[in-house]
């Protein structure tokens, strides 16, 4: 610890920290203009000068400089203020000072400090800047006029985002924040940039001219897309959320979200939303009433339930709150265990796979443990494209704190190109086979961890590997065994290593098994209850964890999703209520779901749009999306975090929560959980890892829950899909802008990948005679789609990828559900 | 008794020989000084209205009666595309005028505000515009 005096105050510090820290600890403020606590110390604006007198009251700043023992500082003298004006005057110089029309304006660090400083006047004078603004982008509005070179841009994109997309180009005066060849900017499209700007240089432009920062209200929520469950606070002015406010001091991840965290908001008010309840007369949906809709559903449910013939489905999007209400509208109201999310299958990982081998629905390690950890083996450089906030713990713990970053893929992507990122490309659908040849190797090289072999079950899942040795596998694998038995050195000999997979809808492969499999790799490498070890399994949206630890899934005897679906088909299930789900569209086998559909006599969806599964409704019921509801989410992470009700619900639109219990109370004859606040009382009072949590314990900031484990080695067999000769390997996935179906109803992600596309590797290419754009006719044993060409030099040759989230030629016309689809391409 | 009555008296009766006070409105007009504080104007520059929707009349006006909506136009500048002010809530203070950067807004003399509905008291931009 360091001691030293700022403005006759003691302070005690750390070693290493800054004068800018130390002050900050103090409670003493140095104003800055290119320093942010996220990045690297740059040094470069000169606002925060303060003096030491060691240093014989020179001026330096305050953020790049260590404190040392015994230093005494001034970070306010006539001096100081002095230099402070004009560095203000300085940048003011060449400055357009159009605050009357630029956005930043009430949250514009210049702005303020020119106030605070009273920059009235400029001792200089000089030309303006004349750079060109760049009005194209659909996203990010660039004036360089604006920008005061701070580099916060370019630093954030390089040392957070890992993409690069900016840097200074040319010197001195002249010198001016680009992009590549000073070309239009085409990246991830995070916002990152645009958040940390301190200026109004970097704009959204979904959010030009829409309002003034200070004449919005700012509430706090959680992201609604992914499972990494970003925290965000929504800029909201009559009655509309507008945009995404940027707080430095939110959650794991300061404030940093991805572009659908940042530009796909939009879906809130979109004209697209449903207002009024609809119902099928004549053929048609016509606008009905909320009672006539409410009596047709609840009388339809009543006689459902004593055929014994209903079953639903219902997103985990929803609130733990209205999730939990809708299981008990399933179980106490209509007696069904029928009830199922997201095709049964994008969460079998956590309900099956977790709850064997650790006995609990979900991970073994945190997001906190990607930092901590020695050795990062992610399956699936996708991991990126699911979850891309995580992936920027990835990319800091690969850059700052040397994380050794493993990744097996069947494509290269974002992760693989990460600096020491050691990739693994296996053919796809081996993965399961490939993690238990890393653990054989540990098995024949005497390097399993001691405790292991008291762990139930040790005996038997050894004998199960018989036959999984690296030698055995790796050419099935499309790996030598030598790199396989590096890895699972490499792995086992890290002091902490953490495994990591992403689940969701788009990948069928990612099964109980492989989750096992993982699990057992982390038991035998004795990387399993330790800080920076364990199985991270990434849920794929935003209260997806929170599903299954509610048991969104039918656990004595209901059906799961996939046979609601075969039911409906067969006429077993006459009666469905669908919530939230488009399962048209993402549930595997498009025809299969569509004649199921078909077939059921009364079909309920309740949405916040006419998704195509509601077009084939019965009756249609509007719901609120999250920013109109109070409840929490639990993120992929575990952290239960509270969302906040920033509108009133659009048109005539009801929370799910009041839809489920208006039913409930009406279908069980008990009285209604009062609100979403007793309703996570009782969730507290029946899951176990969530007791003794209230709103209150919550807070802004969320707790992680910690639940208890009980490590169990399950026979996790692989096996390789069946190639077909000729045939090529589609995998589906996530797209980077994309999460799920609702990010079509986003702007944001629609201005950069507003539709579906094949991606295709350079020699596949060629061979095909194919280009960038090109309409193509991808063909499967179940069907034909036509989409658009994306060649890339991340597909090895002969595996293709396609998006799953698009509705017009949506990929589940071909894919069924196998971890692997085998595809002809032609034009 | 008698002597305040005459006094009384005495006051009537030199203010008959007087100019009278009262304007005889409508037919009578008011002479109104340059500072008077009446009706709005947008004022117009090179055919358009100068105002670029910076959002600072309608946050300083204590009465909240002035609605904004800003607009991009085709060169991607920025200017209202809604301009409001609810005469029957504004208390003629003057702020707008006082907080505006770019000198957009005037008052003017036009006092005569007098509707038949309510709804025509939301003068809109159009009825704003300087004539
Ligand atoms: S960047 Fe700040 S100082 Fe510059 S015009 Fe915008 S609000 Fe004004
Ligand atoms: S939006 Fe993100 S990826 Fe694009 S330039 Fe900004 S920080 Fe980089
Ligand atoms: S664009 Fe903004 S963040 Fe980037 S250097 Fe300029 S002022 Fe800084
Ligand atoms: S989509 Fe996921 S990663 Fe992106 S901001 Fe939302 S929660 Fe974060
Ligand atoms: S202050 Fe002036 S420029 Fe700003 S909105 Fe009002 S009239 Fe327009
Ligand atoms: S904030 Fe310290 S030099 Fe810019």
């Amino acid at each position: 610890m360091v001691n030293l005096t700022i403005d006759d105050k003691q302070v005690t510090v750390p070693k290493n920290t800054t004068i800018f820290d130390a002050a900050k600890a103090a409670g003493i403020r140095i104003p800055i203009l290119c320093h942010d606590k996220k990045l690297n110390p740059f040094g470069g604006c000169r606002m925060c000068l303060v003096e030491v007198e060691q240093m014989k009251g020179r001026q330096i700043p305050a953020c790049t400089t260590p404190v040392t023992e015994g230093m005494i500082v001034r970070t306010m003298t006539d001096e100081i203020a002095k230099a402070r004006k004009l560095v203000l005057e300085l940048l003011l110089l060449k400055h357009p000072v159009d605050c009357p029309v630029c956005d930043a304006a009430g949250d514009c660090d210049l702005q303020n400090l020119t106030y605070e400083y009273q920059v009235n006047s400029n001792r200089f004078t000089d030309e303006k800047f004349h750079h060109a603004i760049d009005y194209d982008n659909p996203l990010i509005e660039r004036d360089m006029n604006r920008c005061i070179h701070c580099g916060k841009c370019a630093r954030i994109c390089d040392e957070i985002v890992s993409f690069g997309a900016y840097t200074f180009i040319s010197r001195g005066i002249e010198a001016k924040m680009g992009t590549q060849f000073d070309g239009p900017l085409n990246c991830e499209f995070c916002g990152s940039c645009v958040s940390v700007c301190p200026v109004g240089a970097l704009l959204a432009r979904p959010f030009k001219f829409k309002a003034r920062w200070w004449a919005m209200d700012k509430v706090k929520s959680v992201c609604s897309y992914c499972g990494t469950g970003c925290q965000l606070t929504l800029g909201v002015k009559d009655n509309k959320v507008l945009t995404t406010i940027y707080d430095e001091n939110q959650g794991f991840h300061n404030g940093q979200l991805c572009t659908r965290g940042r530009f796909a908001y939009q879906f809130v008010n979109s004209d697209k939303r449903l207002t009024t309840p609809l119902m099928k007369k004549n053929g048609a949906l016509v606008e009905v009433t909320w009672d006539e809709a409410l009596n047709a559903v609840q009388q339809r449910l009543a006689s459902a339930k004593t055929a014994g013939d209903v079953a639903g489905l219902v997103t985990p999007r929803l609130t733990n709150e209205e999730l939990f209400v809708f299981k008990k509208l399933f179980k106490d109201g209509l007696g069904s265990e029928n009830y199922d999310h997201s095709a049964g299958y994008a969460h079998s990982a956590l309900s099956k796979g977790a709850v064997e081998s650790i006995g609990v629905a979900a991970s073994s390690a945190v997001i906190a443990d990607i930092q901590k950890t020695g050795l990062l083996l992610v399956v699936k450089s996708d991991a990126y494209e699911t979850h891309p906030v995580v992936g920027f713990e990835i990319n800091l713990g690969v850059k700052r704190k040397d994380v050794d970053l493993r990744i097996i893929s069947d494509k290269k992507g974002k992760l693989t190109k990460l600096p020491g990122a050691k990739t693994y490309l296996n053919i796809p659908g081996t993965e399961t086979l490939l993690v238990n040849a890393l653990a054989k190797t540990l098995v024949d090289e005497n390097l399993v961890d001691a405790a292991a072999a008291s762990i139930t079950g040790f005996e038997e899942w050894k004998k199960s590997l018989d036959g999984a040795a690296p030698e055995q596998v790796a050419g099935i694998c499309g790996l030598t065994a030598d790199e396989i038995k590096t890895l699972a050195r490499d792995y086992v000999k890290a002091e902490k290593a953490l495994l990591l997979l992403p689940l969701g809808l788009g990948y069928p492969g990612h099964t109980k098994e492989l989750a096992q499999a993982l699990f057992n790799l982390s038991f035998a490498a004795g990387k399993h209850g330790k800080e920076g070890c364990g199985v991270l399994l990434l849920a794929e949206k935003n209260n997806s964890q929170g599903a299954v630890d509610l048991g969104l899934y039918p656990v004595a005897g209901g059906k799961d999703a996939a046979a609601i679906i075969d039911g409906c088909a067969a006429g077993s299930i006459k009666t469905l209520y669908v919530a939230g789900e488009n399962l048209v569209v993402s549930y595997p086998n498009r025809k299969k779901v569509e004649a199921a559909l078909d077939k059921v006599d009364f079909l309920i969806v309740q949405d916040l749009f006419l998704s195509e599964t509601a077009a084939l409704a019965d009756v249609v019921l509007p719901a609120c999306s999250f920013a109109e509801k109070e409840g929490t989410f639990t993120s992929a992470g575990k952290a239960v975090q509270k969302v906040n009700r920033a509108i009133k619900p659009v048109g005539q639109a009801k929370s799910d929560f009041e839809i489920f219990n208006t039913l409930y109370v009406n279908l069980s004859g008990k009285p209604a959980v009062a609100d979403p606040k007793a309703a996570f009382a009782e969730i507290t009072a029946s899951v176990p890892a969530y007791a003794g949590l209230t709103y209150e314990t919550l807070g802004d900031a969320g707790v992680v829950v910690v639940p208890a484990m009980t490590p169990k080695f399950a026979v996790a067999p692989g096996a390789a899909p069946t190639a077909e000769v000729g045939k090529m390997a589609l995998v589906t996935g996530s797209a980077l802008y994309h999460c799920g179906t609702m990010s079509l109803y986003g702007e944001g992600p629609m201005h950069v990948c507003p539709a579906g596309y094949v991606e295709i590797g350079r020699e596949d290419a060629k061979r095909l005679t194919v280009q960038d754009d090109d309409l193509v006719t991808v063909t499967s044993a179940a069907g034909a789609v036509k989409l658009k060409v994306k060649v890339g030099s991340r597909m090895p040759e002969g595996v293709v990828f396609a998006p799953y989230h698009f509705a017009d030629q949506s990929v589940n016309s071909i894919a069924s559900g196998e971890s692997v689809t085998w595809v002809t391409i032609s034009k | 008794m008698i002597k305040p009555l005459l006094q009384g008296l005495k006051i009537t009766l030199t203010h008959l020989f007087k100019k009278p006070v009262t304007l005889q409105y409508p037919t009578e007009r008011p002479q109104i000084e340059a500072r008077f504080r009446g009706l709005h104007a947008l004022k117009v520059a090179h055919s358009s209205a100068k105002c670029v929707a910076c959002y600072l009349c309608p946050t300083v006006c204590p009465a909240k009666c002035i609605t904004v909506e800003a607009g991009e136009d085709a060169q991607h500048n920025k200017y209202a595309e809604k301009y409001e002010i609810d005469m029957l809530r504004c208390i003629f203070c003057g702020y707008c005028v006082e907080a505006c950067p770019v000198d957009a807004l005037k008052m003017t003399g036009e006092f005569e505000l007098a509707n038949y509905k309510r709804s025509d008291f939301v003068f809109t931009k159009e009825r704003l515009l300087e004539k």
